[in-house]
């Protein structure tokens, strides 16, 4: 066969073929379907929330605590807000909060827990005395006191404080499947040509991690959403700001279940339970698309065995 | 010991290589690699055959420098290893004693094409390169190893286990090797496939220039390519020489326990009246004497009191076995 | 050597099929294949991967699990078909008259189990009760084997790997069954002690008279030790006959490839070739004979019509050449066509 001088395809990872593998694969499994619709609807709604919800969410102008009607479809706040400009604009900065959370944590969880697995030793004692001691600090009550010092923290205190708290989970996960590829024969292999141990981690073992890489950054959003918006329930986020988390916080000041004005708690309390269904069912999927065992047995209709031939 | 006809590329000397294992308050070592000494020429492919625990994947790391020794030296073209400081230097002996693993599907990483190691190896080891001498440098080696250039842009999973073993050469062969370590390149293939493996490396000695240190479990494939025979049980080396006269005259009772159990789908096999129950042993904390003792038909006094050592019986063929060097004929197991 | 028509049939494998469900379609990964086992036979299938000699182990034993499921055919044990029985109904056959020995006693056996445990659960589940025939039984089967009584207590991994596999074997042994299939037990072994396991196998079927199914990729191991041989290819059967006719006389083109490519370590040293490409994918297989891409010995009708399996000299062999219709054109061009 003649020697070709044709260029090479630089070594490019699987790029494009995972990505429609990806897509294929959510299609094909429900939960992931589901999930990745619900997740669309509110980042849609993030975007374009003018689209949807035409009235301000700040204007104190409506007929205070109004209730449904075709004017407020989820009627009003005892400030006379609308109650639904309030959720669909509210969505933006949950959304900010649940991705910037989410992926810085997925970051600083992937470079400490892989570095740990791949370094072995001294580093991995020392990595992991940080991470387990983040870890068995009740994470609650640790936030509540931070965003308690810092006070009326805005969006980017919240992810930062939620980034620095949240990532020692996942950072244990993903040092135990570093460990377990740590051994493979390519990365040896890569070892043994001379690599530097940066370059390994980043470029050889890192994408052969992307699912779990995926869950982890889902799993990091999904508790985002959820310990944001009670902080800032609990009134350490910025009252002012429009957010799920703050409607509940005026909501239980004006003490709106108790007054009737039930959908003033219920409509970001729904949201927020919608929104973590959506990144959780995300997560199943990705678990049952990496690990084909966990995939559900659909049981196969025996056929009726033929006769045997000659 | 040494095949003093060619020039040496690499020398080992009294290695040894322990580990320790058990928990704190248990500590045992475990002698992995006891006082090997071998060498090996240009153009030449020494053969390191032995079960398991019988630390030859040990010895093929050490000399990968994975791990280090706890004792002796290992001298590349005269210089010892431990004055390899600089990185430059280290890259520069990982260049020319190159590995190639075992697993051909785990020795590749999955997310990357199939020309990902190799150009990878090339800008580490050859960076004079330029990216056009790259693509065609590694596309001259893929042919040499019998792969078509146009397999560089495959995927590892597009390949079967025989091609991936030979894109494993191709990433050794494109630093320029003086020697190969090959660790059990064909164990995981089918019968049909090793063959062309086999007759790989032997090219790559005959046309390349190139050395390899095969290391095996199988005698019968170590006898197709290689020229000479280290034989390795427990840590040890048992016998050692060229392999046409270690297989027609093996000196040590376990050399002839290992070519006795081999089948031959050409001849009847003798099936002795006792059979061999043992196995190798682990050697954890080891007390003085020969190591296969108790399975040894032969033992006198001695072999439970000093180790033995290697020694010339023949020239250039050496076993470590009391019995044997007392000169007595050693019959221990039939073929 | 047994006569391989067989008078007394343990075993009747009739037009087996196995398919693998997948998303895309299914995947044949066993294809009509029939054959007997007699009682006290030794009969080796040998294959390389893909070819499917695992499945259609699984498959007699009732093993299989989605995606993979019979197709097609029966599997006649004491003349009773085992297909399409309910593990109930199994229940009873499984361990008494049949057993199973896998490839690796460490993924087989309960790693936090004593072997002596292991064995009390077996013989427990099949009715026997008290302790004392308990224990006699247990003791005696690890004799058989060579093991001293005293590793009843031991765990999995404080036994050497080959006690291990031979630990394994006794348990297989605790009924006596009338056959027992083996899945590649020596694989994990070095070569010594894998001799020694055949030896103790072969001697343990001698003296109980069980017939053995043993499946391995190493042809040369058991040309020692088994009656009969079948040889596996991409699915279907290839050659199948005595043993000794199969290695001295392979006819099928690839039994022929497949011995050719063992290096010997006695007698002259030859340059040896193996078999060009591989082994076909089973989704995408070959038109007409499955072997003929990579067959030295393939004419024009090789691509066009798919072989039976015709009778020559006692064998059975799944090659055009061996079909007598075909054979006058087939030897005008034999050997003509260049291998790879």
């Amino acid at each position: 066969m003649a020697a070709t001088t044709a260029t090479i395809q630089p070594a490019r990872p699987l790029g494009g073929q995972a990505a429609r593998r990806l897509w294929r694969a959510v299609g094909r499994n429900r939960k992931a379907t589901a999930g990745a619709v619900l997740l669309l609807f509110f980042c849609f709604l993030a975007l374009f929330p003018g689209l949807i919800a035409h009235d301000s969410p700040t204007a104190e102008i409506y007929g205070r605590s109004m209730g449904v009607s075709a004017a407020h479809l989820f009627g009003t706040t005892a400030y006379g807000q609308d109650l639904f400009a309030q959720v669909v604009w509210g969505t933006r900065q949950v959304l900010i909060i649940a991705f910037g959370a989410g992926l810085a944590s997925t970051a600083i969880a992937a470079i400490i827990g892989v570095t740990a697995a791949y370094l072995g030793g001294a580093w991995d004692g020392v990595l992991n005395l940080i991470t387990d001691v983040l870890l068995v600090i009740p994470l609650f009550p640790l936030l509540i006191v931070i965003a308690a010092y810092v006070q009326n923290s805005g969006t980017l205190v919240l992810i930062t404080v939620l980034t620095l708290t949240g990532w020692s989970y996942t950072a244990r996960q993903l040092r135990s499947q570093a460990l377990s590829v740590r051994s493979r024969d390519f990365l040896e292999a890569a070892r043994v040509r001379g690599e530097r141990a940066v370059y390994i981690i980043g470029v050889e073992i890192l994408p052969t991690m992307t699912s779990l890489l995926v869950a982890a950054f889902l799993t990091n959003a999904l508790y985002a959403v959820l310990f944001a918006s009670s902080l800032q329930f609990i009134g350490l986020g910025d009252p002012n700001a429009t957010s799920w988390g703050t409607m509940l916080y005026w909501a239980e000041n004006n003490e709106a279940l108790q007054t009737g004005q039930y959908l003033w708690a219920v409509a970001p309390g729904v949201c927020i339970a919608a929104l973590g269904t959506a990144f959780a069912l995300l997560n199943y999927a990705f678990d049952e698309i990496g690990n084909p065992a966990l995939r559900p047995v659909r049981k196969i209709r025996s056929k009726r065995v033929r006769p045997a031939r000659s | 010991m040494p095949d003093d006809s060619r020039p040496e590329l690499l020398r080992a000397e009294h290695l040894t290589r322990h580990f320790k294992i058990g928990g704190a308050l248990a500590r045992r070592t475990l002698h992995a690699v006891d006082d090997v000494s071998f060498s090996i020429g240009e153009r030449e492919i020494v053969a390191l055959a032995g079960e398991s625990g019988s630390g030859k994947s040990t010895i093929a790391r050490l000399l990968a420098r994975v791990y280090k020794p706890t004792a002796g030296e290992i001298s590349y073209e005269g210089t010892p290893l431990t004055r390899l400081r600089s990185r430059r230097d280290r890259l520069r002996y990982s260049g020319r004693v190159p590995m190639v693993f075992q697993d051909p599907f785990a020795s590749m990483n999955p997310v990357f094409r199939v020309s990902h190691g190799v150009l990878r190896s090339l800008k580490l080891h050859r960076p004079e390169l330029s990216a056009s001498q790259r693509d065609a440098e590694a596309a001259r080696v893929f042919e040499v190893v019998g792969l078509g250039a146009e397999m560089l842009h495959r995927f590892p999973y597009e390949l079967s286990g025989g091609q991936r073993q030979r894109v494993g050469f191709a990433q050794a062969l494109v630093t320029r090797p003086k020697l190969i370590l090959a660790d059990e390149p064909v164990s995981m293939l089918d019968v049909s496939i090793r063959i062309g493996l086999l007759n790989l490396m032997a090219k790559l000695r005959d046309e390349e220039g190139v050395s390899i240190l095969y290391i095996t479990h199988d005698i019968a494939s170590a006898r197709y390519v290689a020229d000479r025979l280290i034989v390795m049980y427990a840590g040890e080396i048992a016998e050692t020489g060229p392999i046409e006269e270690v297989l027609a005259s093996p000196r040590h009772p376990y050399t002839q326990l290992l070519l006795s159990a081999v089948p031959d789908p050409r001849a009847p096999l003798h099936v002795a009246a006792e059979t061999d129950r043992g196995e190798p042993p682990k050697v954890i904390d080891p007390t003085p004497g020969c190591r296969f003792r108790w399975r040894c038909p032969l033992a006198i006094d001695v072999c439970e009191q000093a180790d033995p050592v290697l020694k010339d019986l023949a020239p250039g063929h050496a076993a470590a076995c009391h019995v044997a060097q007392t000169g007595a004929e050693v019959r221990a197991f039939s073929a | 050597m047994s006569d391989p028509r067989v008078p007394e049939p343990v075993l009747e494998v009739s037009g087996l099929s196995v398919e693998y469900v997948l998303d895309r379609g299914s995947v044949r990964a066993v294809d009509d294949v029939s054959f007997t086992v007699g009682r006290g036979e030794f009969l080796g299938i040998v294959g390389e991967s893909g070819c499917g000699k695992s499945t259609l182990l699984f498959a007699i034993a009732q093993l299989l699990a989605p995606p993979a499921r019979v197709d097609g055919g029966s599997v006649r044990f004491q003349g009773t078909n085992l297909v399409g029985l309910t593990d109930r109904q199994l229940a009873a056959t499984r361990w008494r008259d049949l057993s199973v020995v896998m490839q690796s006693a460490m993924n087989a056996l309960n790693p936090v189990k004593s072997i002596g445990a292991q064995f009390k659960d077996a013989l427990r589940a099949h009715g026997v009760r008290r302790s004392d025939e308990i224990a006699a039984r247990s003791a005696e089967v690890l004799r058989m084997v060579g093991i001293d009584s005293a590793h009843l207590r031991s765990y999995p991994h404080q036994l050497s790997g080959g006690m291990r596999q031979r630990a394994m074997i006794a348990m297989a042994m605790l009924f006596t069954p009338e056959l027992v299939i083996m899945d590649e037990p020596t694989s994990a072994l070095d070569v010594v002690a894998q001799r020694s396991l055949m030896v103790q196998i072969k001697e343990l079927q001698e003296s109980l008279g069980f017939a053995i199914i043993f499946v391995t990729h190493d042809m040369s191991l058991i040309s020692h030790f088994s009656d009969r041989l079948l040889v596996m290819y991409a699915g279907q059967v290839s050659e199948l006959g005595a043993t000794r006719s199969v290695f001295d006389a392979p006819r099928h083109p690839y039994t022929q490839g497949l011995l050719e490519a063992f290096p010997s370590i006695r007698g002259a040293k030859v340059p040896l070739k193996g078999i060009p490409g591989s082994p076909p994918n089973l989704a995408i297989i070959p038109n007409g004979c499955r072997f003929h891409p990579r067959c030295p010995m393939a004419f024009d009708r090789c691509s066009e019509q798919a072989p039976d399996l015709y009778e020559r000299d006692g064998s059975l062999v799944r090659c055009l050449l061996y079909d007598d219709a075909a054979a006058g054109s087939a030897t005008q061009q034999a050997g003509g066509r260049a291998d790879a």
